[in-house]
Formats: structure tokens, C-alpha cells, sequence
């Protein structure tokens, strides 16, 4: 063990607290908030004086009892029998310093016996404070909670899993965390020692490599054998797990290690500091300043860039500098979507070079691929046009699993996290300049505004299309609910592409926390959860979290509403209900088509979520949610949000259930 | 009711276009219901107002042999044969497609007026 070392802030000392130096103390030292506001070059420095105002608040000073429990043998014991009995300092109330030191302000769980210590020292030493324990009804859901809070606010919550079986429920949340590139800190219990567990269940529960189940699909993971090794383990996965490109990590908790007598060891808090992001080289980056200056089209294209507010900032700043067009593919709130280059997909093709930030999917960028028998690629593309791809992506992929995307050559290819290298390459842009360029911006501008209002004026007028069909058209539900919000300071927790992207097309989205991107693995039963992760994030914030939620993810993680009851957070849920798994009925009519076997009415074989018709807003006041519906004239809906929306003022969640048209 | 015999030519008309509506309305509807049983309205609506997974298809702009021509061999929608869907059941669909009325004006929507 390392001796005391005051000098230094970062470092903290665990002791009796009989000694004279309280181990709540090193709440005054290194904030891991600041941490991560400061590796990606963000100013939260109100964030990161709340936080420790917060950690401050949940360690106040253990009661007598607790004092007296820890300190002195209980009466009427002996001390070799209060030994046996009881523990003063287990290892697990060192774990929750180590939580506290690294900021958590949230740690989900479904309960397990494998990390029993450490949810007592959580509960009682913690007092349940930063962390606060959200319990869910599925690792899946507490997993997918973490994705979701960490898209709002830029900082990863841990998740307990419950060893063998709780990884193995978390897993497919995990799975898309790593495709969407989402940090949190996954703590697995188990039971390394065979002399320490329990016969029956401990074993089933015990494994040799309890990570290997999600290994393919977390950056790093740790198995620590001593609580030294645990913290500097912890401070590792933190780091790692928030440097760019982000994703999950693992850790186990030995369940010896959280039950043991700490004793008189003295325990080292590990000091934190943060890892700078990559950057792009400066010389790359010069040159893709040059081509973009050069050229006569070009287009941005960005994907899973933004971290924050500032990401959308730094891409205003290098696309009004070029007026080029941005095509946003909505990983995360890249752009806003109501500034004037702001435009679809289809200019791609004409442009003659294209920027790629962060694209999760390069050649899909370029070109596609026809689902026919014969998969012929066409390129989207003109034939001439150059590709510049920055982005973190080669940092990031393993061996197994295919998410990273076929391989596409771009023609200068940059290594680095494009938020992080985007200043440089506008101050190279703007220096690159001539003045006869920078004079046609007026032009381009002008050229842009007006294909941004015709775009705009195109979604408006296809929301008309079904405007009073029943069941709901997707278009009427999004204009409903922006009715209802619009005067709010709104934020949409889920994604609308299975809506036709109605949000991004009617409602106006210029505010990073706006907007939380996609699950990653497109694995359902990321939906609920992940929008109620958002919408814990959004709470202190005062903000009305808005889901859209889909009737298959539901049917996964319906316990999520159980756990927006019973944690009372506030989100109203307006359902997407179109009585199936709709993207396989299209898949099912089109093999049948290919196959010329015809489709009258088999498609919902196999498809299907009715019969018996599933009333979703039954299952959801059976878990103590306020609820109403189904409903299916579009009439009903609106008003039935407004009386939704004031349940949700009151702080608890709201669900209304609309059956719609399939997309 | 007896019809003047001077009336007989009017009357004939009026039955005519009467049984012309009749049988319009009747196709349409055994469209709407070719147009669900094949799942149509899977991509494209129940309305024919497209979305993320289809195009609109509402007002039907092409005559019946290009509408013919887009289902049968087509780039993006999976492509019905004659085997699945005869060419008389097709134009039933176009049909039905054809009677789905104009939604209402944008002036007549509040909810869409989004400034």
C-alpha cells in the first residue's frame, strides 16, 4: 500500500475514521464531470460545480449509529465473535469512493446477490446519492438507460449487472452502445474464488471470465483481484471509456473483494486526468482545407460527430464558411436543421467533393446497394467526386462483429475525432480563401436558402396527405405533439426514423440535447429505456422529454415504465402503434414477390402484434403510469396529449397510446 | 313514379351517370381492398401518402400502363408479377389510387401552420 500523500489533491487516503482523517474527504479533490467537459474541449464549468455541490450534499458526515457500528464491537460480543458477526470496512464502501471520485451520478441495476456489498455500501455508506441507484426490471433496460443519459449530457453512468445472467440480459444494450460509440461503466458481480461461493445458484453465477460474454463489443475491460487494483482499474475504464471514439467498458466486482475486511490498509484514490481527444494531422487536414476551397460543390456529410452544443457550433463555423450544404444523418444533433444549408440527401450527388464526419457508413454514404436477386452497387455519388472521411472509426472496430461497414477508400482519409479537428480545419479553410471565392458566398447562400425553403415547404405539404386517416397518420401525430410542445423547452427522446422522420422534417431542432440520435445496433428494446435515460438527464433541467415510443420496442422492455413510476420521472410517451414488426412485413412481401408466390395477406404471418389487439396503455397503468387510449381518430389526439402533458408538469410520466398508419 | 315520356332522354342520362358512379365507387372499393390484401399500404399508406418506406402515390399523375410499368419492373419495390397480381387486379389497385380524394388545404390545417 502507498502511504498517505496530502500534497497531492488528486489523492486520496482511506482509513478508520477513528483516525482523524475522514474518508469522505476526498469529495474536495478531482471531479470526474470536469473530466469529461474538459476532453472535449467544452466549457461546463457550471456543470461541474454543480457536481460537486452534489457529491458534497451526499457525503454528509456518517450518524452515530453508523459511527458506532464501524468503530466499536456491539454489545454483548466478544471481538473474536463480532469477527465472525460483522464487518467494520468492507472493501465496497472503498468501491462507492471510487464511484463518487468519478462522478456517477446514477447507477442502474436490477438487483443481483453477486453485488450485494456493494449495493449495501451504495444504499447506506453512499446514502444513496451520487450515485443513486435506479433499479429496472431488466439489465437491458438499466444498460440502455445509461446510453440515453450519457446522449444528453456527455457523461456515462455505471451499470450492476448481475454476473453470468445479468451480463447476458445487458448484452444486446451493450451491443448497440458500441455501435453508437456510447461510454458508460458496466460492473459486473461475480465470484472468482471456488472456497467462497455459496453451493447451488452462486456457481451457475460465477464464471472464470465473466466479461467474455460482451467482450466483442467493449473497448477495454479489467477483472481486479484487490481493491488497489480495482481502483486503478476503474480509473482506466473511465478514462478510456470517454476518450474519443467513446464505448462501453467492464469491470468485474469480486464478491470477496466487496465483502472483506479493508481493515487498516490505506487506500489510494487514483488521480484523474484527462485525455485529450485525438486530432486530425495538421498537414491532412491543410490539404482537405485546400480541396474543400477548391471545389466547386462540396458537400459535408456527418454522422456520429457531435458531442455537445459545441460540435454543432464548430460545423456552423466551417459550413457557413464555405456556404456548403450539410447532410446530417442524425447519429447525433450534428446541425441545426432549420439553418440554410441544411439540405437532404439527394445533393449528394451532385457534389464534387465530400467532407465525411464521423460516418458510421462511408461506402453506404456513396454509394447503394439494390436489394435485388442479383445485389448490383450503384454509385450515388458523381463518378469524379472526391471523398474526404475524418473521423475516429479506425481507432474503433473489432473482429467479430460487421458494424463496421464495408470498406470504402476515401481519397484522404483522416485519423481523428472530427469535433476535436474541426476548428483547425476552418481556420485552415478561411486562410486558404482567395477573395475570389469567398465573394461567390453571397451566391451560394442565396442558392441554398431557397432549396432549404423549398424542402421545407415540401414536408409541410406532405403532412397534409392522410391528414385524417384512421389509424393516425405518423405526419398528424408529429404536428399534434408539436402543438402541444412548441412553447416548451423540449427535448425529443427518441428517434423518428420509423416515423418517416417526421420530427427532423417539421419540427425545428437546433439544440444538441433536442435530439438523441439511434440506437447503433438497431437491436430492439433500446427505444423505451434509452428515452427514459434521456429523460432522467432532462429532469433537473426542467425540460419536457418527449417519446415517440414504437409498439415492438415496447413488447421488449415493458418494465420501463414500471421504473419512470417508480423513479418519478417525468416524459410523455405518445405511441407509434402499428400493430406489428413492420419493417419484416416488407421484408416478407418482398421475398415473396421476388419468389412470385404473391403476399395477399400473408405478411402479417409471423409479423403480427394483434390478435388479440395489444392495449398498451392498459399495460402501462398496470405499472402505475398514467394512461389513455388506444386511440384511433386523429381527432382524439390532440387533446389527449394536452391532458397528458399536465400529468407530466406535475413530474411523473404520461402515456398516450395512438394506434397509426405503418410509417 | 311515372316519367313524362318527354323526360326519357334526361332520365336515361341521369340513370347512366348514376350507374357510372355506382360502378366507379364498387371498383374503387374492390382496389381499396386488392390494395390492402397485398399489402400496398405496408409502404405506402393506407392513403397512399408514402413515408420513410414508400413514395407518395396520391394524386395518381400516370396513366394506368406507366403505373403498370413502375409495379412490374420497378428499381426500389419488390416487383409484382402478372402471377401475383393479374393485370385486371392491378388496375383495380390504380383505380382505387386514382378515387383517394385531395386532403384538406394547408389553409384549412391550423395544426400544420408550424412558424
Amino acid at each position: 500500500m502507498k502511504s498517505e500523500d496530502k500534497s497531492n489533491p488528486d489523492t486520496v487516503q482511506k482509513e478508520d475514521a477513528g483516525d482523524g482523517v475522514s474518508r469522505r474527504d476526498f469529495l474536495s479533490s478531482a471531479t470526474a464531470a470536469g473530466l469529461a467537459a474538459a476532453s472535449l474541449g467544452t466549457s461546463e464549468k457550471a456543470l461541474t460545480q454543480e457536481f460537486a455541490q452534489t457529491r458534497v450534499a451526499a457525503l454528509a458526515p456518517p450518524s452515530a449509529m453508523q459511527q458506532s457500528m464501524e468503530d466499536d464491537t456491539p454489545a454483548g460480543y466478544s471481538s473474536e465473535e463480532a469477527q465472525e458477526y460483522f464487518v467494520k470496512n468492507p472493501g465496497s464502501d472503498f468501491m462507492v469512493d471510487i464511484l463518487k471520485h468519478l462522478g456517477f451520478d446514477y447507477i442502474t441495476t436490477n438487483p443481483g446477490s453477486s453485488f450485494r456489498g456493494i449495493h449495501e455500501s451504495i444504499v447506506n455508506y453512499g446514502g444513496n446519492q451520487a450515485p443513486e441507484l435506479i433499479e429496472a426490471s431488466h439489465e437491458e433496460i438499466a444498460t440502455a438507460m445509461n446510453h440515453g443519459y450519457y446522449k444528453v449530457t456527455g457523461r456515462p453512468l455505471a451499470m450492476l449487472a448481475h454476473g453470468t445472467v445479468g451480463l447476458q440480459h445487458a448484452a444486446m444494450a451493450v451491443y448497440n452502445a458500441w455501435c453508437d460509440r456510447a461510454p458508460m461503466v458496466i460492473l459486473a458481480g461475480n465470484h472468482l474464488d471456488v472456497q467462497d461461493r455459496r453451493p447451488g445458484v452462486e456457481w451457475s453465477h460465477s464464471a472464470q471470465d465473466c466479461i467474455r460474454v460482451v467482450r466483442d463489443y467493449i473497448k477495454w475491460d479489467d477483472n481486479p483481484v484487490s481493491l488497489p487494483h480495482f481502483a486503478e482499474s476503474m480509473a482506466r475504464a473511465y478514462k478510456i471509456a470517454m476518450t474519443p471514439p467513446m464505448g462501453p467498458v467492464a469491470i468485474t466486482l469480486d464478491g470477496h473483494l466487496q465483502e472483506m475486511e479493508v481493515g487498516d490498509q490505506q487506500l489510494m484514490m487514483p488521480a484523474m486526468t484527462p485525455t485529450q481527444p485525438p486530432s486530425g494531422d495538421w498537414a491532412a487536414v491543410r490539404e482537405a482545407a485546400d480541396w474543400l476551397v477548391e471545389a466547386e460543390n462540396p458537400v459535408i456529410v456527418v454522422d456520429l460527430m457531435s458531442h455537445d452544443q459545441e460540435g454543432m457550433e464548430r460545423l456552423i463555423a466551417l459550413a457557413e464558411a464555405l456556404q456548403a450544404p450539410v447532410v446530417n444523418q442524425y447519429g447525433r444533433t450534428n446541425f441545426p436543421n432549420n439553418h440554410h444549408l441544411s439540405q437532404g440527401a439527394s445533393v449528394i450527388a451532385q457534389a464534387d467533393l465530400i467532407l465525411g464526419l464521423e460516418l458510421y457508413d462511408t461506402w453506404g454514404t456513396i454509394n447503394s446497394l439494390r436489394d435485388r436477386v442479383h445485389k448490383d452497387e450503384l454509385r450515388k455519388a458523381r463518378p469524379d467526386a472526391r471523398v474526404i472521411d475524418i473521423g475516429t472509426k479506425e481507432l474503433f472496430w473489432r473482429s467479430n462483429y460487421q458494424s463496421f461497414q464495408r470498406y470504402y477508400a476515401a481519397d484522404l482519409s483522416i485519423s481523428g475525432d472530427a469535433q476535436t479537428t474541426l476548428p483547425v480545419l476552418t481556420e485552415a479553410v478561411q486562410s486558404a480563401m482567395s477573395r475570389s471565392r469567398r465573394s461567390s458566398n453571397g451566391e451560394r447562400e442565396e442558392r441554398w436558402r431557397a432549396a432549404h425553403l423549398r424542402a421545407r415547404e415540401q414536408a409541410v405539404d406532405a403532412a397534409r396527405y392522410a391528414w385524417n386517416a384512421s389509424p393516425v397518420s405518423t405526419a398528424r401525430l408529429y404536428a399534434e405533439l408539436w402543438n402541444v410542445v412548441k412553447d416548451r423547452d423540449w427535448a425529443l427522446v427518441s428517434d423518428d426514423n420509423q416515423q418517416s422522420r417526421w420530427a427532423r422534417r417539421l419540427w425545428p431542432i437546433d439544440k444538441h440535447y433536442q435530439w438523441i440520435g439511434r440506437s447503433g445496433g438497431a437491436g430492439l428494446g433500446y427505444g423505451a429505456p434509452s428515452a427514459l435515460g434521456a429523460a432522467l438527464a432532462h429532469r433537473p433541467e426542467g425540460r419536457l422529454a418527449i417519446n415517440v415510443q414504437r409498439d415492438g420496442d415496447m413488447m421488449y422492455v415493458p418494465g420501463t415504465f414500471w421504473t419512470a413510476a417508480h423513479h418519478g420521472i417525468p416524459m410523455l410517451t405518445v405511441t407509434h402503434d402499428n400493430q406489428g414488426y413492420h419493417q419484416e412485413f416488407m421484408h416478407l412481401q418482398r421475398m415473396s414477390a421476388r419468389r412470385q408466390r404473391g403476399i395477399d395477406g400473408s405478411s402479417w404471418i409471423g409479423n403480427e402484434l394483434r390478435n388479440p389487439d395489444i392495449d398498451l396503455a392498459k399495460i402501462v397503468e398496470g405499472m402505475g403510469v398514467w394512461s389513455e387510449g388506444p386511440y384511433t381518430d386523429p381527432k382524439d389526439v390532440g387533446p389527449a396529449i394536452a391532458r397528458a402533458l399536465d400529468v407530466v408538469d406535475s413530474g411523473e410520466p404520461a402515456f398516450v397510446h395512438v394506434r397509426t398508419q405503418p410509417r | 313514379m311515372i316519367i313524362p315520356r318527354a323526360l326519357y332522354p334526361f332520365a336515361l342520362v341521369a340513370l347512366s351517370l348514376w350507374f357510372d358512379a355506382s360502378m366507379a365507387q364498387d371498383t374503387a372499393e374492390e382496389g381499396r381492398a386488392l390494395f390492402e390484401s397485398h399489402q400496398c399500404w405496408q409502404c405506402h399508406g393506407y392513403e397512399g401518402q408514402g413515408g420513410g418506406a414508400g413514395v407518395r402515390i396520391t394524386p395518381m399523375l400516370y396513366p394506368f400502363e406507366a403505373f403498370s410499368q413502375l409495379v412490374r419492373h420497378t428499381n426500389l419495390m419488390p416487383a409484382y408479377s402478372p402471377n401475383v397480381l393479374s393485370d385486371e387486379n392491378l388496375r383495380l389497385i390504380w383505380e382505387f389510387v386514382r378515387s383517394i380524394p385531395e386532403p384538406p388545404a394547408l389553409e384549412d390545417i391550423p395544426e400544420l401552420n408550424l412558424e
